[in-house]
């Protein structure tokens, strides 16, 4: 399946709940809501046609307005790749854990809670491990983050 | 059975790391032991978490590099092809023909020098001394030809967005020739030492079998991927730059074990070699930068890029807010960093011992799992 | 003959052999200085320097140093690599299980003064010299085998130097 194909697929597999964002790359990006998260990613996954078998990535980013979480997916069967996101307010950020459908969800998810404050259901193994067992200076990948010690490049 | 029933055993923790010979850096292990068995292992992170994220966030492109180059210093090109991939990508650049080829020449030496480190490393966990001093023998002929186009030995800051920094001085082509020509019989050598070595095999087959469907599922590839025996190369499957223009095999494995994935790797240094020879003979003359300006913008957008590391996928994710010179987010993704995450389900039930050569054939690397 | 005339000896001969005085310090120190036996710290970029400067072409070996895994056999921590925030406790426990004397050299700018890390990083280490006191620096991102080899050769200088009415 080439781009467009796969586009073309995705968008008429998931009507209307599913939103093409045309950032002008070669692979399809799209934009999904929190809610629909699980059922999205249960039904790439079993889709024949899809297969979407390996997890490569899930990245959280503060765009200053509000979080986006972003996932990146591939299939190593049909040799497919995409990716989508979805966006939550600042406050209450919470999204769904996907690690019964990809395990290796797991520490990624744990990422986006302790470095961006974004709270994860059904996780299971919400603990620090980046950041010492002590830290007490809030979430530092948040763009608004700040700390005594915390020394920023000069403008050049 | 009966023995065991009569025998009241108790189980305990040992703490392995974060300074420990074999974790390769600074992981720490919490192993809840029945006697020598592990029971359960829990890996701790974060020794070496240096924010390189925070700090990309707050670079221009450019000087990105150079951070880059310290996410995983074994094969700072790839890092650095990964992230220039990812801003070409992003800003639609086209890296003249003559620089595609000097990436894949550097890229795929550097595979070669990574591997070598593997190589003397786990030999090293294991018992084997002598790997190590051949291994880094023939690492340091590698060094020499980067040094002698870039002036580094290990964090080079050589792959710049559209091109690369400098051309080759004239004596790296007859270098590298040399190399790539003396360098199978070396793999023969190594693999005289060790193949059949029964202290190798014994802690090496059927230790740490990792299934097809549990590797996928944790998201693990590259040559562990391979070693479980699916045949997936990003630079076959999916390929980026010029890697359809060369003609390599992907090695795999058969039982998904320490042994396999020593195997596969050993297979894809000839490969390897195998491009060099064929870029060398192919590299074309002209350009090398495509002229991007240091202060420059790249659109609004988001991309993700991917391209086969030494240890696997390795990913760069960026978003650019399109009116900064500083991009929005940069994510990196590390191929040990599933790796990691895989290994306590594999070691359950062995011997800690295992736990050694298991980590040691996974080819963690820390600061790929930190960041 | 060579050595002799350099170091400050008094010899007295003996039928079949001679008597070879000299003082307790030079002897001390020129031992300690020439067996110095290092503890296996790499965290970061600059352990695969340290490894390439212990293994076929460098030969750290012939300075007479010889890596440890356990900081109870070693005189000397080359601190390789970046030190977080998380990390440096236990440097300062594996320093405080070493016996004296013991050196330590901070290879490499990040742990000279966060090197590369020290702006926008919010979880390195500005520098090791307030977690241990560091006798030798090594700056460089990563320093060459080379200049680690010069550290280790300015270190042997410094406790050739030592005397034992300084000990602590």
């Amino acid at each position: 399946m080439d781009h467009t194909e796969l586009t073309k697929y995705i968008l008429e597999k998931f009507p209307g709940k599913i939103e093409l964002l045309d950032t002008g790359k070669a692979e399809p990006f799209f934009k999904i809501s929190a809610d629909f998260l699980l059922d999205f990613c249960r039904s790439i996954h079993s889709d024949e046609k899809l297969f979407i078998d390996f997890l490569c990535n899930i990245g959280a980013v503060d765009t200053g307005k509000k979080f986006e979480v972003v996932y990146s997916v591939a299939s190593v069967k049909n040799h497919i790749r995409f990716d989508f996101k979805l966006e939550q307010e600042y406050e209450g950020a919470e999204i769904d854990s996907i690690q019964e459908i990809w395990a290796g969800a797991n520490w990624h998810e744990r990422e986006v809670w302790e470095l961006y404050g974004i709270n994860i259901r059904n996780h299971g193994n919400l603990t620090r491990f980046l950041l010492p067992d002590d830290w007490n200076q809030g979430f530092p990948m948040r763009k608004n983050w700040d700390a005594p010690d915390f020394v920023r490049m000069p403008e050049q | 059975m009966t023995a065991s029933k009569a025998l009241r055993t108790e189980e305990f923790l040992v703490n392995m790391g974060p300074h420990h010979p074999s974790t390769h850096g600074v992981c720490r292990f919490l192993l809840t032991m029945d006697g020598e068995v592990v029971i359960k292992a829990v890996p701790y992170i974060g020794y070496l978490h240096r924010a390189l994220e925070k700090i990309c966030e707050n670079r221009t492109y450019p000087q990105c590099l150079p951070v880059l180059d310290r996410f995983e210093y074994c094969t700072s090109m790839s890092c650095e092809y990964a992230f220039c991939l990812a801003v070409e990508k992003l800003a639609g650049i086209q890296a003249p023909e003559r620089a595609e080829y000097l990436r894949i020449i550097m890229v795929e030496l550097n595979r070669i020098a990574s591997h070598l480190i593997w190589f003397g490393t786990t030999a090293l966990d294991l018992g084997a001394i002598t790997p190590f001093l051949y291994g880094f023998r023939e690492r340091e002929d590698i060094l020499d030809l980067f040094e002698m186009t870039c002036g580094q030995r290990l964090t080079y800051n050589y792959i710049r967005i559209g091109g690369v920094s400098r051309d080759i001085p004239s004596q790296f082509i007859p270098k590298a020739k040399e190399f790539i020509d003396k360098f199978p019989s070396k793999i023969d050598d190594y693999v005289k030492l060790l193949n059949e070595n029964p202290i190798w095999v014994v802690r090496n087959r059927n230790v740490g079998i990792l299934p097809p469907e549990l590797a996928l599922s944790y998201g693990v590839s590259g040559p562990v991927l391979r070693g479980s025996g699916v045949k997936f190369d990003l630079r076959k499957d999916d390929p980026y730059s010029i890697y359809d223009r060369f003609e390599f095999d992907i090695p795999t494995g058969k039982y998904g074990d320490c042994y396999d994935r020593y195997l596969v790797r050993m297979a894809e240094m000839l490969q390897s070699t195998r491009i060099v020879k064929q870029a060398l003979e192919q590299l074309p003359e002209g350009d090398i930068k495509a002229k991007v300006s240091p202060q420059f913008k790249p659109p609004k957008g988001e991309v993700y890029s991917r391209i086969e590391n030494s240890r696997g996928e390795m990913g760069i994710y960026i978003q650019s807010p399109g009116d900064s010179k500083k991009p929005l987010r940069v994510k990196m993704r590390g191929g040990s960093y599933n790796h990691l995450q895989v290994m306590p389900e594999i070691v359950k039930g062995g011997k800690i011992a295992d736990l050694v050569a298991v980590m040691a054939s996974m080819d963690i690397i820390m600061p790929e799992v930190d960041r | 003959m060579g050595l002799i005339k350099k170091v400050p000896v008094y010899i007295e001969k003996f039928p079949g052999g001679g008597i070879l005085t000299t003082s307790l310090d030079y002897v001390l120190s020129q031992s300690r200085a020439s067996s110095l036996w290092y503890l296996l710290f790499g965290t970061a970029c600059c352990a695969i320097e340290l490894m390439a400067t212990g293994a076929s072409r460098y030969d750290f070996d012939r300075l007479g140093m010889i890596f440890r895994a356990s900081p109870r056999q070693s005189d000397l921590i080359i601190a390789a690599g970046t030190i977080t925030k998380k990390m440096s406790p236990r440097l300062r426990l594996l320093y405080d299980q070493m016996s004296q004397p013991r050196y330590v050299i901070a290879m490499g700018g990040c742990t000279v003064k966060g090197g590369p890390f020290y702006y926008d990083s919010y979880s390195v280490e500005k520098g090791i010299d307030h977690i241990v006191p560091v006798d030798v620096y090594i700056p460089g991102c990563p320093p060459r085998p080379e200049s680690l080899l010069e550290g280790c050769l300015t270190l042997q200088k410094k406790i050739k130097k030592e005397k034992i009415a300084d000990w602590s």
